[in-house]
């Protein structure tokens, strides 16, 4: 009984471990990645969360897509071909659509052969965003854009049914492979929001045939066809062999050849077979998978963060095994928010200004990067992060330099003294972290007798405060959606007060019409002396104290190539190259 | 012949002394060594948090350092935390959060637990009925979504943790009275009572209300232990008191995100201090039970 029992386990651990070694056979030069979050749906309109965004990035064609090398990153052709004609005034985009760009075999097609990709079907892609029916939020990267486009949305939804054979004014296919997307008023930023996941484009005959169900079988022109997915735990994902042509950049940053990420300069992309998404939400066994070489890059998880980096270099152990440590600094900004409404910590120049500058110039950033991200951010000077367009690395704010002395003459230029000074609300969302930079506050206004009281509330409670103007101070970050500083200023222009993005509700004339003056010019440097301009209102008046910058640390193996982060850029793993006779190697010491 | 005598001797001496429920009571927990060491740490705490509150001892509990995360040494007993702060000192603390929520909760709860139990037993029928179909419906609810909801329309802060926890857990204690009432309102000294002329408060709350003191003392003691319990976990859930407020359930929540960085003494502090109050709240209370109801005495 018992030796059965012995010879059972055996044969099923063989038949196991037959099976992993036939896996991994079968999935030979595949990229494995591991996502944090589970995916909702790879259907463009319907799921534009950040996880599955990427996902949809690797199956889906856009007609711009980012450089993949260059830093700040650069708005280059990708199913286009070569860069759209603009008109004098803005108002025009003639783009060429690349000929012979296939679509993805697959059963919806007459004889089960993807076709070739047609200007009408970006028409068809975009209207299907405005279509009510789909309920897409990615409207908004055209809405009250492209010429008559949120007409049409309007007419749909009063008639209850989007008419696709009705024109929008503002999309015109001149010809199978020309299409022309004329704007209500100048758009620079049009390039951008064209890279995204709302603008990927999908062929209508495949969305006919399954409907709703189409986020499940995704068909489109990128370098990878959807092959499975098994709901919360894997996406497989194998090369299209019909992939247009394409190329390995061989332009990038200087210290890019250095770093062999320009080997593979000039080589027929995708540099793989396929992908491998897998979904795992904890962070340990995301972490534990990965040093057993089953990921080929990783996010180091932040409990994980001191086990693996000792004084910013990788410990040897890990050395020792081929991995290697990259940093990036990401695009994003966290902020302490003052209401400008308020009475108290509110208000343009005067009292409240100079609160706001004494409670900036009390703030310890570099204590914060130390106790709350390991040491793993930058301290921002002003509200523009680093790899956009418009940053200024020189700069130095002069109400982040921690200084208590002066702050507390701040205050005083404010009309408070130490004993008299007033006490503040802080909203901020519920949860550990929160709850300890909360903490945290209290201890840093406290050094100039400014009392806090903290609030934590849930995340829908705690938007709703200040989209409605009832916080006083409230604490937030903000990420990039693309390169350009525009994204960021946004957040203090008048017109977009709460509800909209500026929940500070700063609203400075000379700002705003700076702020007007910039969103129809072209990037360049007038454009970035505005930006710098606004800055400097921005920091004289501190409607925000900015906080960090933060970095990525991220742990790729040995055996994997041409890997260079940023967060804008998701249509990356065509780029990624596997080197299996490594990985068998390496795999083995880990 | 000798243990005749002896027999008889004890029953001669209680027959000459007869005890009151109370001093026999007394008299039971004095003898018991366990209970009494229990009522000793319960009123060390007590000191502890009684000092805290006036400031004589623990008073630089918020106090920072650069320096976060120090290990145990004899400048820092237990430790510093993320910030730097004392977290012996903040234990301290913590116990005063802890023992003034037992204590305020029950001065919410035990009122209307005795009163709805007093009104329900005692005149029955038609009142009984509406008062034990308002303490099921309240008690369906499970007492946690019940907190949980009440810190939400309140706002967080320690006034609504007293509240919510006040308002939530009397069932229990209304059951008890209930029950205890129905038995005693027919006995011969309610009748007599009765039969003075004495109103029906006065039976309810001068005749019968002594004769179930007991289970109220009982229950107040156990009580506590439900209200610090609770405590720790609605902060663990981030629904209990105010950031920048010592209370071992925030100490805990810290302590969840430091254990994997090797910092044990913040989680080792709070759950100790938890550990022996809790621990000789209940052996406390238990022979508070065994010493007061002749009925449920297990020794």
């Amino acid at each position: 009984m018992k030796l059965s029992r012995v010879v059972l386990v055996a044969l099923v651990s063989l038949g196991i471990s037959a099976c992993t070694k036939k896996e991994d056979k079968k999935f030979a030069n595949y990229v494995r990645e591991a996502l944090k979050t589970n995916i909702k749906g790879l259907d463009p309109v319907v799921s534009g969360d950040l996880y599955s965004s990427t996902v949809m990035a690797q199956i889906f064609g856009t007609l711009t897509q980012y450089s993949y090398l260059e830093r700040p990153t650069k708005v280059v052709p990708y199913q286009a071909d070569g860069m759209p004609q603009i008109s004098k005034d803005g108002l025009t985009y003639t783009f060429k659509i690349k000929k012979g760009v296939l679509f993805h075999d697959d059963a919806c097609f007459s004889n089960g052969k993807g076709r070739e990709l047609e200007a009408e079907d970006f028409i068809y892609s975009f209207k299907r965003l405005a279509d009510p029916a789909w309920q897409s939020d990615g409207f908004w990267i055209f809405e009250d854009k492209i010429k008559g486009f949120t007409a049409w949305r309007n007419e749909a939804s009063k008639a209850g049914k989007a008419d696709y054979s009705k024109p929008v004014p503002g999309l015109e296919a001149v010809d199978k492979h020309t299409l022309k997307i004329s704007l209500e008023k100048p758009y620079p930023q049009l390039l951008y929001v064209l890279t995204m996941s709302p603008a990927m484009v999908v062929p209508r005959e495949c969305v006919e045939k399954y409907g709703k169900d189409f986020q499940n079988h995704p068909v489109g022109t990128g370098p990878y066809k959807f092959q499975s997915w098994t709901r919360n735990s894997q996406i497989v994902l194998e090369r299209h062999p019909g992939y247009m042509e394409e190329y390995y950049p061989t332009v990038g940053e200087p210290q890019d050849q250095a770093n062999g990420l320009l080997a593979d300069a000039g080589k027929r992309l995708p540099l793989n077979d396929g992908v491998i998404f897998t979904e795992i939400v904890e962070d340990q066994p995301r972490w534990l998978s990965f040093r057993k070489g089953e990921f080929d890059y990783l996010e180091i998880p932040k409990d994980y963060f001191d086990g693996a980096v000792v004084s910013d270099d990788l410990t040897a152990e890990y050395k020792n095994a081929g991995v290697s440590l990259s940093k990036t600094v990401g695009t994003d900004i966290t902020f302490v928010s003052f209401n400008m409404d308020d009475p108290v910590v509110g208000g343009l120049g005067g009292k409240g200004k100079y609160l706001r500058q004494a409670l900036s110039t009390a703030y310890n950033t570099e204590e914060t990067i130390k106790k709350f991200y390991n040491g793993r951010a930058v301290s921002a000077q002003g509200p523009i992060p680093p790899g956009l367009g418009g940053y200024d690395p020189n700069r130095v704010n002069p109400f982040k330099q921690h200084n208590i002395e002066k702050a507390k003459e701040l205050l005083k230029k404010a009309g408070y003294t130490e004993a008299t000074a007033p006490e503040i609300h802080i909203d901020l969302p519920n949860g550990v972290t929160y709850r300890q930079f909360g903490e945290y506050y209290q201890q840093l206004f406290n050094t100039i007798g400014v009392k806090a009281k903290v609030q934590l509330h849930t995340w829908p409670e705690f938007q709703d405060k200040h989209k409605k103007r009832k916080s006083q101070v409230f604490s937030m970050a903000w990420g990039a959606d693309y390169p350009d500083a525009e994204n960021f200023l946004q957040l203090f222009y008048g017109k977009n007060a709460s509800p909209g993005p500026n929940n500070s509700n700063f609203n400075h004339p000379e700002f705003n019409k700076l702020f007007e003056k910039a969103a129809v010019m072209q990037d360049g440097p007038a454009r970035n002396a505005i930006y710098n301009k606004m800055v400097d209102i921005v920091i004289d008046e501190t409607p925000w104290i900015f906080g960090v910058h933060r970095k990525d640390y991220y742990l790729t193996h040995g055996w994997f190539k041409n890997y260079k982060r940023n967060g804008i850029i998701l249509n990356y793993s065509k780029y990624y190259r596997v080197d299996q006779e490594a990985k068998d190697k390496l795999k083995k010491k880990l | 012949m000798t243990v005749a005598t002896a027999t008889m001797n004890q029953i001669s001496t209680q027959t000459q002394m007869p005890k009151s429920l109370w001093a026999d009571a007394i008299s039971r927990i004095k003898r018991d060594k366990l209970a009494l060491t229990c009522g000793a740490i319960i009123i060390f705490y007590a000191l502890l948090a009684l000092l805290a509150s006036l400031g004589l001892i623990a008073a630089d509990y918020a106090q920072t350092n650069p320096q976060g995360f120090s290990p145990p040494s004899p400048d820092h007993w237990f430790g510093t935390d993320m910030f730097g702060r004392d977290v012996f000192m903040r234990t301290v603390h913590g116990t005063r959060i802890a023992l003034s929520i037992g204590l305020v909760t029950s001065l919410i709860a035990i009122p209307i637990g005795v009163c709805l139990g007093a009104i329900a037993g005692y005149f029955g029928g038609k009142v009984d009925d509406l008062i034990v179909w308002f303490y099921t419906t309240v008690d369906s609810i499970p007492d946690l979504l019940k907190i949980i909801a009440l810190s939400y329309v309140m706002g967080r802060g320690i006034l609504s943790v007293y509240v919510a926890i006040g308002f939530t857990t009397w069932v229990g204690l209304c059951r008890l009275i209930r029950a205890e009432f129905m038995k005693h309102k027919s006995r011969e000294y309610v009748l007599a009572a009765n039969a003075l002329g004495a109103s029906h408060t006065r039976r309810m709350f001068v005749h019968i209300l002594p004769n179930v003191f007991h289970i109220i003392l009982i229950n107040f003691s156990l009580r506590f232990i439900i209200g610090i319990k609770t405590e720790v976990i609605l902060s663990y859930l981030g629904l209990g008191v105010e950031p920048g407020q010592p209370s071992w359930g925030i100490m805990i929540d810290d302590a969840k995100q430091e254990l994997a960085q090797g910092v044990w003494w913040q989680l080792a502090a709070a759950t100790g201090a938890m550990f022996f109050i809790v621990l000789s709240f209940n052996i406390f209370a238990d022979a508070l039970r065994d010493a007061l109801d002749p009925k449920l005495r297990n020794k």
